[in-house]
């Protein structure tokens, strides 16, 4: 699809961050985000075209404000939710519980 | 990569990284140094064509093998195995008079993307 996630030749965008040495994961979040990903590929919930599919399906202005791993968040949830393995009340009900420090 | 990935995959996967090259016995449609055209499509699903290179020409450099087809596979439409192909263009096909006369781009480019001009 012609989304905003196809970038290359857009002016404005600042710098690209070529930096060999920036680290893997850069917050122990996305280090988890990383295992739900392969878990969830292993257990069948998608396909990686699917999966970026989803990606590009993201509201434009959420895109380009979120980091990449929260691109990865956001598929991973789309696609447990396509296929009835997770609800968005589920998903409402563990933020509240995280929220209060209590998870 | 089959469509679907195994779990008993995990170990390699996340040790190597994965990749979608299949050993399928498919013909390529072009040669290094074939004019290829890219194909203007506009999907609205995915797609690994980028918008900057659609109704472009370009130069078949390197044949890579044979890879699932991202079109086809997102949408549960079958893998489609096929060639993807390194493919230079000039900077100024791509960018105009003002790019950098001596500039290309190589991008790499499935099969179905491209027709040839004779």
């Amino acid at each position: 699809m012609n989304g905003i996630h196809d970038l290359g030749g857009r002016h404005g965008m600042g710098p690209i961050d070529i930096d060999p040495g920036q680290p893997i994961f850069r917050a122990d979040w996305e280090r988890r985000m990383f295992g739900m990903f392969i878990l969830a590929f292993a257990g069948g919930h998608f396909n990686i075209d699917q999966f970026r599919a989803a990606i590009e399906l993201m509201h434009p202005a959420e895109y380009l404000e979120s980091d990449y791993y929260e691109h990865w968040l956001h598929s991973l949830e789309a696609w447990c939710k396509a296929n009835g393995s997770l609800t968005e009340q589920e998903i409402e009900d563990r933020v509240q519980k995280l929220a209060k420090g209590d998870a | 990569m089959p469509t679907m990935f195994a779990a008993a995959g995990v170990d390699d996967l996340v040790k190597t990284g994965g990749s979608c090259r299949v050993s399928a016995d498919v013909k390529p449609r072009f040669k290094p140094g074939a004019k290829v055209l890219v194909r203007n499509i506009n999907p609205v699903s995915h797609t690994r064509l980028p918008q900057y290179v659609r109704g472009k020409r370009g130069v078949i450099q390197h044949d890579h093998g044979v890879f699932v087809f991202p079109d086809t596979n997102a949408v549960l439409n079958g893998e489609k195995p096929q060639h993807v192909y390194s493919v230079m263009f000039s900077a100024r096909d791509l960018w105009g008079a003002e790019a950098p006369e001596k500039d290309k781009l190589y991008i790499d480019l499935f099969d179905d993307y491209m027709d040839p001009i004779p």
